[in-house]
């Protein structure tokens, strides 16, 4: 089952294209990671799908509905976490969760539930019942990675996951999205950690000036173009 | 729990922080310190004795017989000091208090017996740039109203002996009478003056001070978001943008509500220690149920203006610091009819000058203020139908924006501008 279709994306900002014709498409269960420098394009056609930004041209559906005219029941399906995004500073961590995750519960047996998966994602204990703005840096990553998989959403699109994040952090965020994507979750996240990607994404794009300029399982690139990590596979393509 | 209430819940937490409560606090308790010291020094002006200080260089009987009718007055505490010159005797005032120092120079005795006009040095000491200490200072032209009236009564008592000085002096004792909104009212138009200026200038300060809270709550509250990097995520929320603004809206008003309150609080004791005990009332210019419904109507369609407003210049803030200026054009708008109705009113004003005036939404609150107490419910409602098309127009353009990449992208625009 396809998850995410994109079709010939292109979207201006002014005079500037940031994307400029990407095709590519996501199996459901998949973890699929956009791949390319700063500026590449990663995050506007992250934001397109997330249903944020609309696209100048082409075409992108996720499980079947356009993200412009159904954008409604886009948003049932997903959950967005953004690059260097934080929560509000002001609610206290669990507080926090609830908000979230009241907007997908049906009953608040489903947002207990929902809000019980985060705090085990998170690992915070105590400390959520602090306010946010005392939080670090990692505790942050921490609770919005829970926050975005609370609801085990069938789509999730991960911007940066792991960015700013030490060693220990980033391999804790890494094991969680293996796992959920074990359990039927589709992801969708960009990076330029070329070694993170190699490690967690069935299959890659690799973006440049907003072209999508190669698709493929890491492995296969690697072999494709001999190149011994995927940075090599990025520089030869881009040369 | 409604996604509505979700919003407005988590809105009402982040912007209602211990540190706001605290200066909302300050704020009234410098409300109440404040009134309460110029209640007592405005008190203290209006029922104390005028303290002045006579220097009489005359020594004539004519002299010293006036000095001891000024000092059997009721409002005046003089003080004859005895000194060779003007610099002494001031000395000598100052160290009494006085707020002034007469000097009734040589020969002065004489020129009032021969009825000529006879110099008296007027000097106001004044020991501060307060309103109340100049306002002391100028006093002490009471007392020379009152030794120019003693004579008067004098000069006219020995030309007309059987007549009445007072009944020569003033011959005619005018009666006052205001006739509004088809009553006759006992009173002066002084009075009728400073019972409007009352009435209608709480209307404009309470719409400024809601108007300024509620925006500033909204402006914030979008500053925070984008700060934050939380506006993203909840735009990818399984809920509608009209929502999201109802919600931002409303959380906003909240608080902007709780702290108007309060503030109103502070500031009508404020300007109650001010209002003299002895202030007029006029039933013909009370306001009645309608009345207030009506005004009630127009103030909460400003509001309502000024958060729909305060919300879309909110997109273009790109964080908290940023949002902090972004008020500043609802605030003009606001102090615009502000001012112009301070210093004239609707039904004189040149009609360029109205036509910006009915323009600006905010004006039709004030006005309305006015046009009640005078039975004018035509221009208050055609303000309401006004103000009602405004808002529902900037809803419509609100929900478009959030609607578009501009709610995330406008920042991006604006720097590309410079």
């Amino acid at each position: 089952m396809i998850a995410i279709s994109v079709e010939g994306l292109e979207k201006n900002f002014g005079g500037v294209k940031a994307v400029d014709g990407a095709s590519f498409s996501v199996s459901a269960g998949e973890i699929f990671g956009l791949i390319g420098p700063n500026g590449a394009g990663k995050s506007t056609t992250l934001r397109i799908v997330s249903t944020l930004l609309q696209p100048s041209n082409g075409s992108v559906n996720v499980f079947g509905h356009d993200v412009v005219k159904e954008a409604s029941e886009v948003r049932k399906l997903i959950s967005y976490l953004p690059e260097d995004a934080g929560a509000y500073k002001n609610l206290k961590g669990i507080e926090y969760l609830n908000f979230m995750a009241e907007f997908f519960a049906k009953n608040r047996e489903e947002r207990e539930q929902m809000v019980k998966r985060a705090v085990e994602l998170s690992a915070l204990g105590e400390r959520l019942n602090d306010k946010i703005s005392t939080y670090s840096k990692g505790m942050m990553r921490k609770i919005l990675v829970a926050r975005a998989l609370m609801i085990k959403p069938k789509l999730a699109i991960l911007d940066e996951p792991t960015g700013g994040l030490d060693v220990l952090n980033a391999r804790e965020v890494r094991d969680t999205v293996k796992r959920f994507a074990k359990e039927g979750t589709t992801f969708l996240l960009s990076s330029h950690n070329m070694l993170e990607v190699d490690f967690l994404c069935d299959r890659i794009a690799l973006i440049d000036r907003g072209r999508i300029v190669e698709t493929g399982k890491p492995a296969e690139l690697k072999e494709k173009y001999k190149a011994a990590n995927i940075e090599d596979v990025f520089v030869e393509v881009i040369s | 729990m409604s996604h509505l209430t979700n919003i407005l819940w988590k809105e009402v937490k982040e912007l209602l922080t211990g540190q706001m409560i605290a200066s909302m606090l300050i704020m009234v308790v410098f409300f109440v310190i404040f009134g309460s010291v110029m209640g007592n020094v405005q008190e203290e002006a209006i029922s104390g004795k005028t303290s002045i200080a006579l220097l009489d260089l005359d020594g004539s009987e004519e002299s010293q017989r006036l000095t001891e009718m000024v000092g059997s007055q009721g409002n005046i505490a003089l003080t004859v000091v005895s000194a060779h010159g003007v610099e002494e005797a001031l000395k000598l005032a100052e160290g009494y208090d006085s707020n002034a120092l007469l000097v009734l120079p040589e020969g002065f005795g004489e020129k009032i017996e021969n009825m000529d006009n006879a110099d008296v040095e007027v000097y106001a000491i004044v020991r501060g740039l307060g309103i109340m200490d100049t306002m002391s200072s100028t006093q002490a032209q009471v007392a020379i109203s009152i030794i120019n009236n003693i004579l008067a009564q004098e000069y006219v008592k020995k030309a007309y002996p059987d007549k009445e000085p007072q009944s020569v002096l003033n011959p005619i004792v005018p009666k006052n009478f205001i006739f509004i909104k088809g009553a006759i009212n006992e009173g002066s138009p002084e009075a009728i003056a400073s019972l409007l200026m009352g009435q209608s200038i709480l209307v404009p300060v309470i719409l400024m001070i809601a108007i300024m809270f509620a925006g500033q709550m909204v402006i914030t509250s979008m500053g925070m978001e984008k700060e934050n990097k939380t506006l993203e995520t909840l735009l990818t929320m399984p809920v509608s943008r009209g929502t999201i603004i109802l919600g931002k809206i409303g959380g906003a008003t909240v608080v902007a509500f709780i702290m108007s309150i309060v503030y109103l609080a502070g500031f009508g004791y404020y300007m109650y220690s001010l209002t003299p005990s002895n202030s007029i009332s006029m039933p013909a210019l009370s306001m009645g149920v309608i009345d207030y419904a009506l005004l009630g109507i127009s103030l909460f369609l400003a509001i309502l203006v000024a958060l729909s407003l305060s919300m879309l210049l909110g997109v273009y803030s790109q964080d908290t610091k940023s949002a902090q200026t972004m008020i500043l054009p609802v605030t003009i708008l606001v102090m615009i009819p502000f001012f112009l109705l301070m210093f004239s009113d609707y039904t004189t004003m040149p009609s360029a000058l109205l036509a910006v005036m009915f323009a600006i939404p905010f004006s039709h609150p004030m006005i309305a203020s006015r046009a009640l107490l005078f039975g004018d419910y035509n221009i208050v409602i055609a303000g309401i139908i006004y103000m009602t098309l405004f808002s529902a127009i900037l809803w419509l353009i609100t929900v478009r924006v959030f609607r578009s990449d501009r709610v995330i992208t406008a920042k991006l625009s604006l720097r590309r501008r410079r």
